[in-house]
């Protein structure tokens, strides 16, 4: 005598596939939406979030108007693994303060890009300051465009004063391989972690 | 309240009506009742055993969720694709999980705790290789 049909329902098609994403991180303009585009099986999509922020600066004069709400958007993509399995890259909005009141972007993510450019460097101390202070492993990607590499490996190293296990690719993220090659050494990097932790 | 956009690149919307109208489609409410629910979230069109999908009584935005989610997608897509923001996207969806309409997989790095799995990793790995 049970009318509820709700448990006799199936999904439409094939069962759904885990889902794990990573960041695509660094300061405005360094690349993070071309690294999605380069290596997404669909053109970046554009998702929003409303956030409630303090606000600091603002005219105050009845003593009440103490929050704001800011729209933040981010670009991502996805790569199918397997049937089972896919991947999302998430291009963290550029302002790591709007990160903390985001918990859900940074939540559960398996590791981040850190894409940096040489001509400003101190644009992605932020993204690589918010990810060593809670330990969210990560790699750095050095976009040169067209291959032009106007600093080494090294120099860039000393000036993110970044950790000697922390990898650092130089790449043009417009090419898929490089883009591709910069994901696999997060994994690898990923992985390397894991022996370490479990001995 | 004011209002500010902020993105990588400026938005041209009209602030107030970006802001109004989503929340007309959730009949008032700004917070989804559900806190499970997340950016890659995968949420899957559920039939009957007739392969009819349950949509009479529902909004348009119902709607194209069902239609949208029939191949199984993820909470931000969802929310890209239908131009909402992701808030309004969880209570809409909550609405169809409530209902029976649609079901919810948890993403996998949540599930497995802090340290993904190796396999998982391996997996992940062996995958972009074929990149």
């Amino acid at each position: 005598m049970d009318f509820d049909d709700s448990d006799r329902r199936h999904p439409a098609s094939a069962p759904a596939p885990a889902a794990v994403k990573i960041l695509i991180a660094g300061g405005f303009g360094v690349g993070k939406t071309t690294m999605v585009a380069s290596v997404s099986e669909v053109a970046p999509l554009r998702t929003e979030e409303y956030l409630t922020v303090a606000s600091v600066g603002v005219d105050d004069v009845d003593g009440v108007a103490d929050k704001a709400t800011t729209t933040v958007a981010m670009d991502f993509g996805r790569i199918s693994i397997s049937t089972g399995l896919v991947v999302y890259l998430f291009g963290t909005p550029g302002q790591e303060r709007f990160w903390f009141m985001w918990k859900d972007l940074v939540h559960g993510a398996l590791g981040a890009v850190v894409l940096a450019d040489t001509r400003r460097l101190q644009s992605s101390f932020g993204s690589i300051d918010f990810f060593e202070s809670r330990g969210i492993p990560f790699v750095v990607g050095v976009n040169c465009f067209g291959g032009r590499q106007d600093r080494t490996v090294s120099e860039v190293r000393e000036a993110l004063d970044l950790d000697p296990h922390v990898p650092i690719l130089m790449g043009d993220l417009r090419q898929r391989a490089d883009s591709r090659d910069l994901l696999l050494a997060l994994i690898d990097h990923l992985m390397a972690g894991q022996s370490v932790a479990t001995g | 309240m004011w209002v500010n956009h902020w993105a990588d690149e400026s938005l041209e919307e009209d602030p107030d009506d970006s802001f109004v109208r989503p929340y007309t489609i959730t009949h008032g409410r700004t917070s989804s009742a559900r806190d499970d629910l997340t950016l890659i979230t995968v949420i899957s069109t559920l039939t009957s055993p007739d392969g009819l999908i349950d949509n009479r009584g529902l909004e348009p935005e119902h709607r194209f969720i069902l239609d949208q989610c029939r191949t199984p997608c993820v909470l931000a897509e969802v929310a890209a694709r239908l131009n909402l923001p992701v808030a309004v996207t969880k209570i809409l969806i909550g609405d169809l999980i409530d209902t029976g309409r649609v079901s919810a997989r948890p993403p996998l790095a949540m599930a497995a705790g802090q340290r993904p799995d190796i396999t998982l990793l391996q997996a992940v790995r062996d995958g972009l290789r074929r990149l």
